[in-house]
């Protein structure tokens, strides 16, 4: 029995089945988000409101011919966006999406979860590099060595920020933090300025306007993906959907109180909450321009990491006057 | 000032270098010169009288030399000078050292016209392919663009 | 490590073939070189083979945005060459398609850097507000690319007063657009990030390299052909040349939009005092031999068209050169010591049109100097039989 719920947690809910739909009706929300915040229509005709075509357009990449560049190292090239699809899919299963109780909030959870699903996120980023690395070609090598500048300038603040909410609730367990603000539902206001440095830094994880330099394509054609198509690439953009999905999780987990009420209501509250983050790394897409690669670095070390710190400064002030 | 105080001043300064004069219209001035003249006329305009901006230089074939037309412009009129070379002999100064700007047109000249810039920054072809053939200038009136009889591609030949 | 980036000829930033290659030093552009001649067909020899009718058509297609800049040139050149004095009221119609076709270039181009930008949110803004100008053009000409309107002697439709109604309507929409796009251009930090202190131009470069067009005015140098050397009935209308002190692409995107408010205002004193009469005068077939320089002010800069005629039907010699070939030797100066990331800002900043400034050759099979069409499966036999005796070559040095 225990092997068949194992499973349906691996296959179905909340692994593969369900993160692939969802990060696909996340693809649809997000691209029909910004299609009418630019006055365009947006994905239309397949499915009910186009809801089936991020879907289309996977299989449609799927069946599409697959070639590897000739000096590219054919194993790695290949082997990558498996492997970057693999570590997201296991970061999923990190996030406490059901809360029966603390006891099972999720197929593993433990204490320090919360580092290693940051350390899992971090790792689609030198999956890109080595990506565009692998490639050869020139935009690749360019796209590839801008992925890793970016993640010296927002990698630390996003862990100073994502850190401060665990800080103030003493424990780095997901589903304790999210228990934790989830009783005290005022102190979570606390961690407001957090929030929105991880929302950028989120922003910049995921390399979406203004951070899409590493495949800025009117500077450097597809960047880290110049070389790749067909079905390595579907993956790699099922890869992106999925870790904007997970990196919406974990946002919610921390900032907004977790996913409660049962497998049910659970879902429920998980859909809702991450939509509510993805609506607004959506509009920092639209209302915003692509930055350079210097402009990020200085940005985040000038403005985000001192805010950051500023942030772990109000929780550790607020932690001594509430305990 | 107005056409003809240029073309004064023009008469006063450059003296018998000037071929001929001509003021066809308002604010478009004609100053024929001799080849070994242009740098000198061009270096005139420029710095006494203000002549910064170069729009073009149009070649034209007149057959048996190269006309060659310096399209000056500023803020009240248009001066062309124009000078011709011998088309055996298509010799020309270079004006890059006065106008920078002018290295294009000098690139384009070479390539349509064959004619030879000398002291050019930077020679290498401008809009003709590298592979051209060489000896080959479109724009001399004597080079005629034949159309090969059409081949229908899988069709009897 | 240096190495060198092709942009182009074909690259997503490019809408046309040229190639620009940059020698890069990390992120940092040390040396570029322009290579032009991809989009070349042989116009001016053409248009020696061509009546001075036919011609206007061909100038048409020398450019897609500007297309009226190209016809208005060599128009108002002929009508020099054959001594003909257009009505009034044709003029008048001349240049209100002139300027609507500013107004339509100018949003393209707002659109473009958008985008090149990377701020695509702007880019389909201006576009779609970009359709309103179309649409005008579509009604007062009855296209909307090539208007077909110049002939020698005038224009060949004439104006109602419904239409001018609805020109005059569809202005307000656009002011209150433009007022819009002037605020989020100069104010979106993100946007004015990418846009300040980028591609450079120094007034004594600007001036050096002949640049034209908005380049040179955002350098601070107020140079127009409307207001230098007026043609058609630009010394009756008032308006401002419209410059900007800053040199970088801000500064052009700031012209660029002061311009657009300055042609809504041309559009509206030329509608309100459009003079009755005929629209067009007859014009003979043949013109005396004569020569005569024509400048226009185009959307992107100076355009001066040379024209020599040799008593025939036909031109003796078409000399064209459109705006972007003037600002070539600024951009290259421009990208010198900017960032890879800015490239296609700077090369768009000049808003390049390929086709305009590249027109002279005729199509010709570059290697044997003849045109030839090979048919398929001789080609794919010709393929095989040069690649089989290779070696394959793991090795290989990079081909650039």
């Amino acid at each position: 029995m225990a092997t068949v719920k194992t499973l349906i947690y691996l296959v179905i809910y909340p692994g593969l089945l369900f993160l692939f739909l969802y990060s696909t009706f996340v693809e649809w929300y997000d691209r029909k988000l910004y299609a009418r915040l630019q006055n365009r229509m947006g994905p239309r005709h397949t499915g009910r409101f186009g809801l089936l075509q991020p879907i289309a357009d996977f299989f449609k990449l799927m069946s599409k011919e697959d070639i590897v560049p000739d000096r590219a190292d054919r194993k790695m090239f290949s082997a990558l966006p498996a492997v970057g699809l693999a570590i997201v899919f296991t970061a999923m299963l990190l996030l406490p999406v059901w809360n029966y109780s603390l006891d099972r909030p999720s197929v593993i959870s433990f204490n320090g979860d919360l580092i290693v699903l940051l350390y899992l996120l971090s790792l689609p980023t030198f999956i890109f590099f080595l990506a565009g690395w692998s490639s050869t070609n020139l935009f690749s090598t360019i796209g590839g060595a801008r992925v890793l500048t970016m993640l010296f300038g927002y990698e630390v603040p996003l862990f100073l920020a994502v850190l401060s909410p665990a800080v103030l609730a003493n424990s780095w367990r997901l589903a304790e933090i999210a228990a934790f603000y989830r009783q005290r539902p005022a102190l979570s206001l606390v961690n407001l300025l957090g929030f929105v440095i991880a929302l950028i830094c989120v922003q910049a994880k995921l390399e979406r306007t203004p951070f899409d330099i590493p495949h800025a394509e009117t500077e450097i054609v597809g960047g880290t993906f110049t070389e790749y198509s067909g079905k390595k690439l579907a993956l790699f953009r099922l890869m992106m959907d999925a870790e904007m999905v997970v990196a919406a999780g974990l946002l919610a987990t921390v900032f907004l109180g977790g996913f409660p009420g049962g497998a049910l209501l659970g879902l429920v509250n998980f859909i809702i909450k991450t939509l509510v983050v993805i609506f607004f790394l959506s509009l920092i897409r639209a209302t915003t321009s692509r930055i350079r690669v210097d402009q990020v670095v200085s940005f985040a070390w000038k403005y985000l990491a001192p805010l950051a710190i500023l942030q772990l400064l109000i929780v550790i002030l607020v932690k001594g006057l509430i305990s | 000032m107005n056409d003809q105080t240029l073309i004064d001043k023009a008469k006063a300064s450059l003296g018998d270098k000037v071929l001929d004069i001509t003021n066809p219209a308002p604010r478009r001035i004609f100053i024929k010169l001799k080849v070994d003249d242009l740098l000198a006329a061009v270096n005139w305009l420029k710095n006494e009288m203000g002549f910064t901006h170069l729009a073009t230089i149009t070649g034209v074939d007149l057959g048996q030399a190269f006309e060659l037309i310096y399209h000056f412009a500023n803020s009240f009129t248009c001066v062309n000078l124009r000078t011709e070379i011998p088309r055996d002999n298509p010799l020309l100064p270079s004006i890059c050292q006065l106008i920078p700007g002018a290295v294009l047109y000098e690139r384009e000249l070479q390539d349509m016209f064959g004619i030879v810039v000398q002291n050019i920054p930077d020679g290498r072809p401008l809009v003709l392919p590298d592979d051209w053939p060489a000896g080959n200038y479109p724009l001399r009136k004597d080079w005629k663009y034949e159309r090969p009889p059409e081949v229908i591609p899988g069709g009897k030949r | 490590m240096k190495f060198q980036i092709p942009i182009g000829p074909q690259h997503p930033a490019l809408k046309e073939p040229i190639s620009l290659r940059m020698t890069v030093e990390g992120e940092i552009i040390r040396d570029a070189d322009i290579r032009l001649g991809y989009n070349h067909r042989g116009l001016e020899k053409l248009a020696e083979q061509k009546t001075w009718i036919q011609n206007i058509y061909l100038t048409e297609r020398i450019c897609g945005i500007c297309s009226h800049s190209h016809t208005t040139c060599y128009v108002q050149g002929v009508e020099k060459l054959m001594e003909l004095e257009p009505p009034k009221r044709g003029l008048y119609i001349r240049t209100l398609v002139a300027e609507l076709e500013r107004v339509h270039s100018h949003l393209l181009w707002l659109g473009v850097a958008g985008h090149e930008a990377g701020f695509d949110s702007f880019f389909m803004y201006t576009w779609r507000d970009r359709e309103i100008v179309m649409d005008i053009l579509e009604i007062i000409t009855g296209n909307r690319v090539h208007y077909g309107i110049n002939t020698i002697g005038g224009v060949r439709r004439d104006l109602d007063e419904q239409q001018i109604k609805h020109i005059l309507d569809s202005l307000s929409v656009l002011r209150q657009r433009s007022e819009y796009y002037k605020h989020l251009g100069t104010n979106e930090p993100s946007f004015v990030a990418r846009l300040a202190g980028v591609g450079y131009l120094s007034r004594e470069d600007a001036i050096a390299l002949c640049a034209v067009g908005p380049t040179l005015r955002a350098s601070g140098v107020p140079m127009d052909v409307r207001k230098d050397d007026p043609y058609a009935v630009y010394d009756e209308v008032p308006f401002e040349v419209c410059t900007a002190e800053t040199g970088d692409v801000l500064g052009r995107t700031v012209v660029r939009i002061k311009e657009l408010f300055q042609c809504y205002n041309i559009i509206e004193y030329l509608l309100k005092n459009l003079p009755s009469g005929p629209v067009a005068v007859r014009a003979p077939r043949r013109a005396k031999p004569n020569e005569v320089v024509s400048r226009y002010e185009a959307p992107r800069g100076e355009n001066i068209h040379y024209i020599k005629s040799n008593g025939t039907d036909k031109p003796e010699r078409l000399k064209v050169r459109a705006p972007t070939l003037g600002n070539y030797a600024a951009t290259i100066k421009m990208l010198k010591n900017g960032f890879i990331a800015d490239v296609p800002l700077i090369f768009a900043a000049i808003d390049p049109c390929i086709c305009c400034a590249e027109r002279a050759v005729s199509l010709v099979d570059a290697r044997t100097g003849q045109e030839k069409i090979i048919v398929m499966n001789d080609l794919k036999r010709l393929s095989r039989r040069l690649s089989a005796g290779n070696i394959r070559k793991r090795e290989a040095e990079w081909p650039l």
